[in-house]
């Protein structure tokens, strides 16, 4: 069964006055983000999207969460169109966004306070999920005590506190080094093989994207719009161990098949970009 | 970050600190009874002293500080929240920021004593006149300040909110006041700081109590000494209160990465 169905998406964005951008050779104020994008996604399956940069996933999954509305096209989520935030929706951004003024704790809490749910519980649930991702003793401290590493988890934590349906993960482990990356990629697929959680996960690391996913879906360079989605055989539960076997290799290699020709165009685009198309 | 906190303890600097101040007031003390100055014109810090404690002893400060104080506190609410309001309204949203944001900037090149004839032809010379003169001061600090912290909220905050559906009040009160407090906080202090120095200039205009019109009934009667222990009254509360604030915001903004202790 299908949780999310995006059909036909598109999305323009104006530029500011005396910018210009070239769509296909004709040179326009508009640019198209999203080219008729296609996508569907099952429940509990973990999807990630691949694609050269400026190629729309971010902004996919600010229309998937209802924070940004399609030009035209639908998305259902459980076959309702998305037209704002939804309860179901849990979203995790490449900067950690956690809340400088709130304990680790309590930016947990965040998303609970808001739907009424009691003091004990919040408290209960937010400690339970630090136990989880090895940040008991943390509980108290403030962002800025916290690794980058710590950082993300709690708000990875904060985003599954609401035990959202649908978890979006926009690049969240963009900005962490090498090693804190495959633990945080290990300590993601454990936790999400214990639920039935769908999630949407961006990056631009083929390992990760091959690591995590059932399926990688590889996006077309701007206007985006779905290339080809790749099934991902490799078994679960998986360990961090898998990285270095034959079939990883070559699913790795699939991955990147796909995407090269895109990553090209992408950089041919921004080369023949006027100046001032940014 | 330890070093630094106990090169705020460092003893020598504190001692530098104590030791020019005594040595001013020995040199004072030593001039006049020497008679190189005449008493009647620069009093020494020994009469001076004993006019403080004499003041205290009557009563007469105390009383005059309190009306003072409660004048102060009077425009800080009035111009503070006046200032937060707006500048709140300005920071979350540009039409308001637009409509605004010109007159503010056109006002606040107006000198503060430029109010005065203004206000004296709305108000009279009555209390609300003087507490309204000390409101014009607070009100600056306070609105520009929260509208830079407002309108400095990071846009990820904004999109958070969203995502877990903070609206209307819970919205302002967990998401947009905590991320400009420590703008916002600037603004009370500096607020309470100007109202404080605005405090004298409405205590000018025929009132007949507060510590500014205990020092010009000491101009009018000629008690240097009592001009005098106004001033080092007014300077000793003002230093108070502003250490008072920095305590306050410290306390506030304990755990924050970017707050250093307040250096503004
Ligand atoms: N608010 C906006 N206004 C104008 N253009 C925008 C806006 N948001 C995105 N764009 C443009 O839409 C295109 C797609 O942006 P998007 O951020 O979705 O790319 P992305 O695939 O997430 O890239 P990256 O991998 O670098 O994060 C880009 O060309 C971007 O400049
Ligand atoms: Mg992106």
């Amino acid at each position: 069964m299908d949780i999310i169905v995006a059909k036909d998406v598109r999305k323009k964005f104006k530029l500011k006055h005396g910018q210009q951008v070239k769509n296909n050779g004709i040179v326009s104020n508009e640019i198209d983000a999203l080219g008729g994008f296609d996508l569907n996604i099952k429940k509990g399956e973990f999807l990630v999207l691949v694609g050269p940069s400026g190629s729309g996933k971010s902004v996919f999954l600010d229309i998937v969460g209802g924070l940004s509305t399609p030009t035209s096209g639908v998305v259902y989520l459980d076959d309702k169109p998305v037209d704002a935030p939804s309860e179901k929706t849990g979203y995790v951004f490449q900067q950690y966004a956690l809340f400088p003024w709130r304990t680790a704790l309590s930016n947990i809490e965040f998303g609970l306070e808001s739907r009424g749910v009691v003091k004990e519980e919040r408290v209960k649930i937010a400690r339970e999920l630090l136990s989880l991702f090895g940040l008991s003793d943390f509980e108290d401290r403030y962002p800025y005590q916290l690794s980058g590493g710590m950082q993300q988890r709690v708000a990875i934590a904060r985003a599954l506190a609401t035990k959202p349906e649908v978890l979006l993960m926009d690049e969240p482990f963009a900005a962490l080094d090498a090693q804190t990356r495959e633990i945080l990629q290990n300590e993601l697929i454990r936790i999400w093989e214990g639920t039935d959680t769908t999630v949407i996960f961006v990056t631009h690391s083929i390992d990760e994207a091959v690591f995590l996913a059932d399926r990688v879906a590889v996006v077309t360079a701007r206007p985006g719009k779905i290339k080809e989605i790749i099934e991902i055989d490799l078994p679960r539960p998986r360990h961090g161990d898998i990285r270095s076997c034959s079939a990883f290799a070559a699913n790795r290699h699939k991955v990147w098949g796909a995407l090269k020709a895109e990553v090209n165009k992408a950089q041919q685009d921004w080369k023949h970009a006027p100046v001032n198309s940014k | 970050m330890s070093l630094k906190f106990l090169q705020r303890f460092n003893v020598k600097d504190r001692l530098l600190g104590l030791i020019v101040p005594l040595f001013v007031l020995a040199l004072w003390q030593g001039a006049v009874s020497q008679h190189l100055f005449s008493e009647l014109l620069l009093v020494p810090p020994l009469t001076l002293w004993n006019t403080i404690i004499e003041l205290f002893r009557s009563g007469d400060l105390i009383s005059n500080i309190q009306v003072s104080l409660n004048r102060v506190f009077l425009g800080f609410l009035l111009g503070g929240s006046a200032g937060f309001i707006l500048g709140v309204g300005m920071g979350l949203s540009p039409v308001i920021n637009r409509a605004l944001g010109p007159l503010v900037k056109v006002l606040q090149q107006v000198p503060e004593l430029a109010w005065m004839p203004m206000i004296i032809l709305l108000f009279g010379i009555d209390e609300f006149a003087r507490i309204f003169f000390i409101a014009i001061g607070a009100f600056y600090p306070m609105i520009f300040n929260t509208y830079q912290g407002v309108s400095g909220v990071p846009e990820k905050y904004h999109e958070l909110a969203r995502v877990f559906d903070y609206k209307s009040f819970r919205y302002l009160s967990k998401v947009i006041i905590p991320s400009a407090l420590p703008s916002i906080i600037t603004g009370i202090r500096l607020s309470i700081g100007l109202s404080w120095m605005f405090l004298v200039g409405a205590e000018l205009f025929g009132t007949e109590s507060g510590v500014g019109f205990l020092m010009i009934m000491g101009r009018q009667m000629f008690q240097i000494d009592v001009v005098m222990a106004g001033l080092v009254v007014i300077g000793t509360l003002g230093l108070i209160i502003n250490t008072l604030l920095k305590k306050f915001e410290q306390f506030v903004l304990r755990g924050r990465v970017s707050f250093d202790g307040g250096a503004a």
